[in-house]
């Protein structure tokens, strides 16, 4: 392993794809890699059956008591066919095809020259049909299949070289636009002859589209523009506005907080407030927006604040800003401090399962058990850990918040505090010298005084990290913080090489997230998602876990391919949408007949498009949408008390739930208590990651659109607005049919039908309460319907 | 849309005026839910219903279940299987190719550890139960203990998932999705299936999934707080509510027709119906203040607690009365639970929280007569190790070689122990029982022969047991 293999391998985040053109050619044919060893012979299987279930229970029941484990007896190992072909101090042991000339034969059947094995005192000699098994395997050739193979945690290091998620990139050409994506999934359509759906109308195009890249329904006017536009590139300069939108990154932005498990609580005991949190928040949505490289993405919310070390002073924010994503991992138990060793783990596991898809918290008390993370990979990131200073929220045992990261330097606001207590000093000189001449009895009050000092300034904060003393941590055995093993140098996985942190180099976060950022797997990783975002499910359906327990990819050539073209973008993401979004399988609809269904029901190969439900995000948005009650301005920090008066103790936890008429990615989302809303519409969990919503469908859900208060409000204004909109007289035409496209056209997006009109006309009409209520009753029934819900 | 319409009623009215009075009737008020779908779907109403009662494959006295799941992992040594020779060799060094222990640093030598809990024989039966757990030591009359259960995986996850499905690695239905779908629901205005807990357990939703079964089985959580459910009760008048709802129903059912039946959209419309009956059912089940004094210390519950174990106890008992058919109840979640690894002292305030709402439970139910058609599952997802890398150590790892499980009520026998481990609780050696038979015997008890319940998905037949287990004839009365 280690550098030969990064040398090969390591990730270039290459420029503009010009640029990577004459690159191409340089990726590592590697498409052998993917291939499986070849299966054993069926003579080999004989002689395993033989080997299993004679000879290895003889060897483990007669002979390992001694010549098995660190301090094999006379030097000699029979755990492995090596231990036995090398031998001990008399020389190897077995003589393959030779029962004579082996001298364990000779040593089990008391042949003078050698000693009688087992011993006497150790237990009875073999019976003379463990001997006749031995010697029957001996001279057959000694068919032995236990190698002493290196291992990594849950993987032997042969398997990690060639796992195919770490395997360099397949050589390919990036080139090409959406019909490369295309004739890749088109030919394991036709070889499952699957019928393809055919080609979505406009209008669900276009609802599709724009919910996927901004959460929010196409609005009228854009449904009718989409709908005039003849131009032949109508398509791509849709997918354009909508990447150019603010709404892109609170969509996306969304995406993304779901795997970093981003909450504006604590977790520990008494789920404190982070009142500072929210500026990771809009920077993820930002860093969207402007669609920074993914290698860049990556590297700020690692080391942000040490790479970003000397630029000026917005540059450097930005920087601190990001690891917010360090310092959001949740916090344990009642002191905090002392279960660190659990956020530590928090972070691991996240940090191993967003970046790279390896399930790296396994690692903690012991080795992983299916992939090559080791025990000992897990404490050297776990150093650089300890030596990084997280910004303390506070827990009832220690008291307020510190370490939270100032955004103005020192010098500011040490300059602005002197600057402050000068004014207060001279404001109070003042005052006393007033008082003393007016004790005196002379004189007027008021006239000489400086200006009143307003409250001591307050400074812009993250909730973020900088460095600590930099410092190796022990192996916790078991996990257990009170036992500790031997200490691990900060490094790198060892199945990626194990480079280590430089002795000047710091806590090693910013070498981290190099590390990172060099393996093909983290390329794989990010498109895969790219990839789910758009049709609900990844070429790799377990998009977290990479490892030997996840899933396979279902097209490895599309994923290579889409990889390498991602690093021939510059790693960015807005190019691979306008890609991805321009394909034949995107446009596809989702109608198709239920046999088409049954032959592939999980979709795998995109004969059709997956009709999908909105996200809670999308469902809460969309209702403050079409009523025209959408803040569309960025939220900044939650309404919490002030910290001054926090008295959180674990019996008497923080809860809250601010509403807000933003975009639902700024509600407030505490840890401990979910917020109910997400909590029933399927939202992320705050305190693990997740890296796919599910969809639940329960009776619970129906009850939100029958009874619950905000969806009866929004009812209302959407009745109020119809009704305000094309108030009676009818000027020509049906009043109740003009409301009611209406109605269809914010809510669906389309027109409705007649059998629509006549239905819900008899609805309004038989509610013969007020006008008002009538057509709140309508907005319901429109509002609740599965058509305004999902998104074919 | 460009896809046609399969659904053609609409267009088949021979007059606008004709189709106009249909769609008054269906929308003017008079018509109440739940009969909106029966109206709608006409002759086919019981074969769109995936909640009408089936009948099981036999006769059998459950009609339903509580299932009581004890998340991290219990000791069986230190509660249901007391293991003399374990004392009497603590600290002796023993080997053992066991999943947990196998390359992992510390552990190249392992010790017998025993427990510090006493045992005595209880009840008629005598059988024996730690301390731990005082008051269903006094229960144990009803109860057919299985001290002999083992499983396949020794990570949470997978074995959690395993004890709920039947699959120590894939998403597959849970068992109360099973038992929804094999038998359907006696109570259309409640869930079929019910999950109390007041966290998610290692494997998530994936307990309570339906999988590829409808969605209409997939169990409904419940998570005690003083809103169990929320938005039960309706903001506008019930006639008003019942014509919007037809409208809805009418505007679904045309959208689902649309789209090939996606059995998503189906479980939607159905759930509006079982919403519909739920604001008159939930608060009524939940209400406990119509409880007597009695029986809300028989399961240690004060007035107004609305949460807590003995909550979920007494909840589920409402709920199985009220015609749930699978009442699901996880005492923690995944975190602080039975997961003993640093200190068995850890099972203390876990048994507290549990022992008397469970033995009150059962003592409910028997004076009440429905222990007779109601079947009580304790469970755990694993044991746990009896032995630690120094006798001294003070936890215990996981165990998937042995734990204990007990039923109780419905078609069960009363008071037996069933199987046995070796004499350090190390294996299970007499009459092993596997998750796979644990779950066919719990079919078994509910009418259904585990190999004849099964559904088709992706081109094959898949059941709870997949192509395992055996009914343990020994604990059926």
């Amino acid at each position: 392993m280690s550098g030969q293999r990064l040398a090969a391998t390591r990730l270039q985040w290459w420029g503009s794809l010009p640029r990577r053109r004459c690159a191409a050619t340089v990726l590592v044919a590697a498409a052998a890699l993917f291939a499986r060893p070849a299966v054993a012979a069926a003579t080999d299987a004989a002689a395993e059956a033989v080997f299993e279930k004679e000879v290895r229970p003889l060897l483990v029941n007669r002979c390992f008591k001694c010549h098995a484990g660190e301090k094999a007896g006379g030097g000699l190992s029979l755990e492995t066919r090596d231990g036995w072909a090398a031998g001990g101090e008399s020389g190897p042991a077995i003589v393959p095809g030779d029962a004579e000339a082996s001298l364990l034969m000779q040593a089990v059947r008391g042949d003078a020259l050698v000693w009688r094995m087992p011993p006497e005192d150790t237990g009875p000699p073999l019976s003379a049909d463990e001997i006749a098994v031995l010697a029957r395997w001996v001279a057959d050739g000694a068919f032995d299949p236990r190698v002493a193979t290196a291992s990594i945690g849950g993987m032997s290091e042969v398997e990690a070289q060639s796992w195919w998620a770490f395997a360099p990139l397949a050589a390919t050409d990036p080139l090409g636009g959406p019909e490369r994506i295309d004739a890749l999934l088109n030919a394991h359509i036709a070889e499952a002859g699957l019928p393809v759906a055919e080609a979505a109308d406009e209008r669900t195009f276009l609802r599709r589209a724009t919910y996927d890249l901004t959460g929010l329904p196409p609005t009228a006017a854009e449904v009718d523009a989409f709908a005039a536009d003849l131009s032949s590139d109508k398509t791509l300069r849709l997918i354009d506005r909508l990447l150019a939108s603010p709404d892109y990154g609170v969509r996306y932005g969304r995406h993304w907080l779901d795997l970093v498990r981003y909450a504006d609580t604590a977790g520990e005991n008494t789920d404190r407030p982070l009142p500072h949190a929210w500026r990771y928040r809009n920077w993820v949505i930002n860093a969207l927006n402007a669609d920074t490289p993914y290698d860049e993405f990556v590297r700020l919310q690692l080391a942000g604040d040490l790479v970003r070390a000397g630029e000026p002073r917005e540059a450097l924010n930005e920087g601190i800003v990001a690891t917010g994503y360090l310092a959001i991992a949740r916090r344990f138990g009642h002191d905090i401090q002392k279960d660190r060793h659990l956020t530590y783990e928090d972070v691991i596991d996240n940090l191993g399962k967003t970046f790279l898809g390896l399930t790296t918290g396994c690692a903690r008390c012991h080795d992983h058990k299916y992939d090559p993370v080791s025990n000992a990979d897990y404490y050297a990131l776990c150093g650089i850990l300890e030596s990084t200073r997280f910004a303390f929220p506070g827990c009832e045992p220690q008291g307020q918040p510190r370490d939270l990261v100032p955004l103005v330097s020192a010098e500011e606001i040490a300059a602005a505090r002197e600057a402050w207590e000068q004014h207060k000093a001279t404001y109070e000189a003042a005052v006393a010298a007033q008082a003393a001449t007016a004790e005196a009895g002379a004189g007027e009050l008021g006239d000489l005084l400086p200006s009143q000092p307003g409250p001591e300034p307050v400074f812009p904060l993250a909730y973020a990290v900088v460095d600590a003393e930099p410092t190796d941590v022990p192996i916790q055995l078991r996990g257990d913080p009170e036992q500790l093993g031997e200490v691990v140098p900060r490094r790198w996985l060892d199945v990626f090489g194990g480079e280590k942190v430089a002795a000047e180099a710091g806590s090693g976060r910013a070498e981290l997230a190099e590390w990172i950022l060099a393996e093909p797997l983290a390329a794989r990783v990010i498109v895969n998602r790219l990839w789910q975002w758009h049709f609900g499910r990844g070429l790799v359906a377990t998009a977290n876990d990479f490892g030997s327990r996840g899933e396979p990819p279902s097209h490895p050539e599309l994923l290579d391919w889409l990889a390498a073209r991602f690093l021939a973008e510059g790693g960015r993401l807005k190019p691979m949408h306008r890609l991805i979004m321009q394909t034949q399988a995107y446009r596809r609809s989702s109608l198709t007949r239920q046999a088409a269904v049954e032959a592939d029901p999980d979709n795998r190969l995109l004969a059709r498009f997956t009709r999908r439900r909105l996200s809670a995000e999308e469902l809460q948005d969309t209702l403050l949408a079409v009523t025209d009650r959408l803040d569309r301005s960025a939220g900044e920090a939650h309404p919490f008390p002030p910290e001054s008066t926090w008295k959180f103790t674990q019996h008497g936890p923080f809860e809250a739930v601010y509403p807000t008429t933003r975009r639902s990615v700024y509600v407030m989302r505490p840890r401990q208590r979910q917020h109910p809303f997400f909590a029933l519409f399927d939202g992320a969990d705050p305190n693990a990651s997740t890296p796919r919503r599910e969809t639940t469908t329960v009776p619970t859900q129906a009850l939100y659109f029958l009874n619950d208060r905000f969806f009866h409000e929004q009812a209302e204004a959407l009745a109020a607005r119809l009704t305000a909109e094309y108030p009676p007289p009818p000027v020509g035409g049906s009043l109740a049919a003009t409301r009611i496209h209406q109605a269809f056209s914010l809510a669906l997006q389309r027109a409705a039908t007649n059998e629509e009109i006549e239905l819900l006309s008899v609805l309004v009409e038989d509610t013969a309460v007020d006008e008002v209520a009538a057509w709140t009753g309508l907005a319901r029934v429109v509002l609740a319907s599965s058509e305004f819900l999902h998104v074919d | 849309m460009t896809a046609p319409t399969n659904h053609a009623a609409w267009t088949s009215e021979p007059s606008a005026f004709a189709r106009r009075a249909f769609l008054r009737s269906t929308v003017a008020g008079s018509l109440l839910m739940p009969g909106i779908l029966s109206q709608l779907h006409g002759d086919d109403a019981a074969a769109f219903d995936p909640l009408a009662v089936k009948p099981p494959h036999f006769p059998a006295k459950a009609k339903q279940i509580i299932f009581l799941f004890m998340t991290g992992g219990v000791s069986h040594v230190d509660t249901f299987d007391p293991k003399p020779a374990l004392t009497r060799d603590h600290g002796k060094e023993i080997k053992a190719d066991h999943p947990e222990i196998k390359n992992r640093p510390g552990y190249e030598r392992i010790f017998l550890k025993r427990s510090q809990w006493e045992f005595a024989p209880h009840g008629q039966c005598g059988t024996e139960v730690s301390t731990l757990f005082p008051n269903l030591a006094k229960c144990v009359d009803e109860i057919a203990l299985i001290r002999s259960m083992h499983t396949s995986h020794s990570n949470h996850y997978n074995a959690t998932l395993g004890m709920h499905t039947g699959s120590f690695a894939f998403s597959r239905p849970s068992i109360g999705s099973w038992m929804s779908y094999g038998l359907g629901t006696h109570n259309a205005n409640l869930p079929g299936f019910v999950v109390i807990a007041p966290q998610q357990t290692y494997a998530g939703t994936q307990v309570y999934a339906s999988d590829f079964l409808p969605g209409s089985h997939q169990g409904t959580l419940v998570v005690p707080g003083e809103t169990p459910v929320a938005n039960v009760v309706s903001r506008i008048p019930m006639p008003q509510q019942s014509r919007e709802l037809a409208a809805l129903t009418a505007l679904n059912r045309r959208h689902l027709g649309d789209r090939g039946g996606d059995p998503l959209l189906e479980t939607r419309l159905r759930s509006f119906e079982t919403a519909f009956g739920m604001q008159m059912a939930v608060p009524e089940a939940f209400e406990l203040e119509r409880e007597d004094e009695a029986t809300l210390s028989l399961y240690g519950l004060q007035r107004g607690q609305t949460t807590g174990f003995s909550w979920q106890c007494l909840v589920a008992r409402r709920l199985v009365e009220r015609g749930v058919r699978f009442v699901e109840l996880i005492d923690t979640g995944s975190s602080n639970n039975w997961d003993a690894h640093g200190d068995m002292k850890t099972h203390v305030p876990l048994a507290k929280n549990v022992d008397q709402p469970i033995a009150g439970l059962l003592r409910d139910l028997k004076r009440r007569g429905m222990l007779d058609e109601t079947l009580v599952v304790w469970t755990t997802e694993f044991g746990r190790t009896p032995f630690n890398n120094t006798a001294d150590a003070p936890g215990r790892e996981h165990h998937p070689w042995a734990f204990s499980s007990w039923l109780a009520g419905a078609g069960v026998r009363k008071g037996i122990v069933h199987g046995a481990t070796d004499e350090h609780g190390l294996r299970a050696v007499e009459q092993p029982v596997h998750v796979h038979d644990l779950h066919a015997t719990i079919l078994h008890l509910m009418g259904f022969d585990h190999e004849r319940l099964t559904f088709r998905h992706a081109g094959r037949d898949y059941r709870l047991t997949d192509v395992h287990g055996r009914v343990v004839r020994e604990v059926l009365a």
